[in-house]
């Protein structure tokens, strides 16, 4: 046999062209199904475990799909926002503690996520470098996201404006990273995490600057005996550091400071479900179950897959003919070939294993590579995938 | 190609189709999330920013519990900016007492697990009262002001500080169900002494009946509002002599606020008593009571205060 198989891999590996492509061929029509289908069920499953692991998700009315996707994979979608008077309203009914998520800007095209530290102990985030968010003006960032921007703790790390064309907009905010997350092969890995409040600052909403008590004639529209109104011209700090973050401060009504989504985290079942009938009629508000949401996005995915699979299998029947077509007609042509062989002594037994090791061969390389294809695609694809579901949805 | 080569190369291809699968597939079953370290393990650690909540949280919490206030002496806890890693101990506490009303500063600044922090004057009065000296301001004529100097220490009006103890109290059940017997009635003793004196600081307000005191700096502002005090701050260190222009700044101040009274944090040095002495100003010695005293519990030292304060009006006779 081993006389066979030999004789057969040399006749290959002469015919080097048209074996790579009939093995690629092969491998392409068996990976394709196959990672299809396991890439979108890890997909489906990603998705859906994210989802499972956040039960209640409290918003602003609206789109419920939008609302998810933005607050548990960062992913914006521009939803509108909810206050701090909603955090503490869910804090003073005393069945679940509220854990605030604000989104909208990014870093270095990798999303920042202004949350509180309860968020890390929620979601077992846990550092690998450095340490945790101490201070206003730190971040902490996801394991893929310091990877890809080479970050680690000491760096500093600028956020982008929030749109290219908002002239009136703020001034980058530097951040320092103090901290680098573990893995958790999530959408936790590519954020860059702050305090709430470093992310009003960020925005705009909170800023710091020179004390005005003292300040130049040149920045000063109004002075009276207790209250200085400044200008435009007032410089604001874009770093917050140990000199200056005592003259960092919020305007207005606290509570009224806008948060995008809140996490509750329900005491018990019960208490989930008494948070959920306070909800029920409430016009400006939505309190969802992001694994009601997903799953009902997994059925439109599955629904389309399904297509894809039928036009795949057609593709693939299309390739396995050809393939036996080609197999086919090279016996054909080489009629003479065998003619030769048997009578060197080949008997036609023979002949015929010497051949069907060639095609044995062909397949086992095709395997071997639709593997390697696959392994691949689905380290690499599942992010992709996802990607393409959440920005689509 | 030789055939004994082939075979080889044929071999270790099989071999590694074998335990490449097992290879690929090790990584992220290792990279599971761990399990969280609980904050919950060991003794409970109770973190506070004053020295009031300090004594409220250790006369209260069961035995065991520690009470952690670690502002480090001679340093105002109101403005003490701690370093990172405290404020990482202060986050792995299992209960965080902060006094509220722009109280430390720094804890505006950091980031504490709102899950274990208590603002302990929160809802014991609907509006916090600022500082004399505060400067308001706004951006652009239609923008909002921001208030930077609220007054500090909440506690000098003692029904507020009993507010403050009660909800120190609430805290420490939810943390320590089992102890509600000695919680509450630790709690009930610190109260009726909270309030004995509370009643001994009106009779004094009553007494004085619009009549100033002076007071070496504007910390005073809830003594003042509690019980009816008309108090005229000036910016003076006790453990400085006053120079020439600060007694000019006391002069004038005397001129439009007649005193016979004046509040200070700390005992003012012999000079400084002597001039004051010579003005007819009695010096009374009334510590805020934000830092730790050398002896003494919380109670102990208003108690001292209120005599101090009882003797120099005359509400009650000296001891």
């Amino acid at each position: 046999m081993t006389d066979s198989v030999y004789l057969a891999w040399r006749y290959l590996r002469h015919h080097r062209a048209k074996t790579l492509l009939i093995v690629l061929s092969l491998a392409v029509f068996l990976a394709l199904p196959l990672v299809m289908g396991t890439l979108s069920r890890a997909t489906q499953r990603s998705l859906l475990s994210r989802a499972e692991e956040t039960p209640l998700l409290l918003g602003k009315t609206g789109s419920s799909l939008d609302l998810v996707v933005e607050v548990l994979y960062f992913e914006l979608k521009s939803v509108d926002s909810v206050t701090v008077a909603d955090m503490n309203a869910v804090d003073e009914t005393g069945l679940a503690l509220a854990i605030p998520i604000r989104t909208g800007l990014k870093a270095r095209g990798f999303p920042v996520v202004g949350t509180s530290l309860d968020y890390f102990a929620y979601r077992r985030l846990r550092t690998a470098e450095g340490r945790g968010l101490a201070i206003l003006g730190e971040c902490v960032v996801g394991s893929a996201a310091a990877e890809a921007l080479s970050l680690q703790p000491g760096d500093a790390l600028l956020t982008s404006p929030s749109t290219l064309f908002d002239l009136a907009g703020v001034y980058p905010l530097k951040l320092r990273v103090v901290g680098v997350l573990e893995p958790t092969f999530g959408p936790d890995d590519r954020a860059v995490f702050v305090d709430l409040k470093t992310a009003w600052v960020a925005e705009g909403l909170g800023h710091g600057h020179q004390d005005l008590a003292g300040a130049d004639p040149d920045v000063v529209l109004e002075r009276q005996s207790d209250t200085v109104t400044a200008n435009a011209k007032l410089l604001q700090h874009n770093e917050i550091t140990e000199s200056n973050i005592d003259g960092f401060h919020f305007h207005g009504d606290a509570s009224a400071y806008p948060v995008t989504a809140i996490i509750p985290v329900a005491r018990d079942e019960k208490a989930a479900v008494l948070l959920r009938g306070r909800f029920v009629d409430e016009p400006t508000r939505q309190l969802v179950r992001p694994a009601q949401v997903v799953d009902s996005l997994n059925k439109q995915v599955f629904r389309f897959e399904r297509i894809l699979e039928v036009v795949v299998w057609t593709v693939g029947a299309a390739t396995a003919v050809m393939f036996a077509l080609v197999v086919a007609l090279s016996w054909k042509l080489r009629a003479d070939e065998v003619r030769t062989m048997t009578r060197l002594g080949c008997s036609r037994w023979k002949a015929a294993q010497i051949l069907g090791s060639e095609i044995a061969l062909m397949i086992v390389a095709g395997i071997l590579l639709a593997g390697i294809l696959g392994v691949g695609i689905v380290e690499y694809g599942e992010r992709w995938l996802q990607g393409l579901i959440l920005r689509s949805s | 190609m030789t055939r004994r080569l082939f075979e080889m190369q044929v071999a270790e291809l099989v071999v590694l189709i074998v335990l490449a699968p097992l290879g690929l597939g090790c990584e992220k079953s290792v990279a599971l999330p761990q399990a969280r370290e609980s904050s919950e393990k060991g003794p409970a650690s109770i973190y506070v920013v004053n020295f009031p909540l300090e004594d409220f949280a250790a006369k209260m919490a069961p035995a065991g519990a520690g009470v952690v206030f670690p502002t480090p002496e001679g340093i105002d806890p109101a403005f003490w900016k701690p370093p990172a890693e405290t404020v990482e101990e202060y986050q792995r506490a299992s209960l965080i007492l902060l006094n509220g009303a722009g109280y430390a500063r720094w804890t505006g600044f950091a980031t504490l697990p709102r899950s274990r922090t208590v603002i302990t004057s929160e809802g014991c009065r609907e509006r916090f009262l600022e500082r004399e000296d505060s400067v308001r301001h706004r951006h652009g004529p239609d923008s909002q002001h921001v208030h930077t100097g609220l007054a500090l220490n909440t506690w000098l009006d003692l029904r507020l500080a009993a507010c403050q103890a009660s909800r120190i109290r609430d805290a420490l059940l939810a943390r320590f169900p089992e102890d509600i017997g000695s919680i509450s009635a630790r709690f009930g003793t610190l109260e009726r002494d909270l309030l004995a004196l509370d009643e001994r600081l009106r009779e004094v307000g009553l007494a004085l009946d619009g009549r100033t005191l002076l007071a070496s700096h504007p910390v005073y502002a809830y003594l003042a509002d509690a019980y009816g005090l008309v108090i005229a701050p000036l910016h003076l260190e006790p453990e400085h002599p006053l120079n020439r222009e600060d007694w000019i700044t006391l002069d004038e101040m005397l001129a439009r606020h007649p005193s016979k009274w004046m509040l200070w944090e700390g005992v003012p040095s012999e000079a400084t008593i002597d001039g004051l002495a010579d003005r007819g100003v009695i010096p009374v010695l009334f510590t805020p009571a934000a830092r730790r005293p050398p002896e003494g519990d919380f109670i102990a030292a208003m108690k001292a205060n209120t005599e101090r304060l009882e003797c120099a009006t005359g509400v009650r006779a000296c001891r």
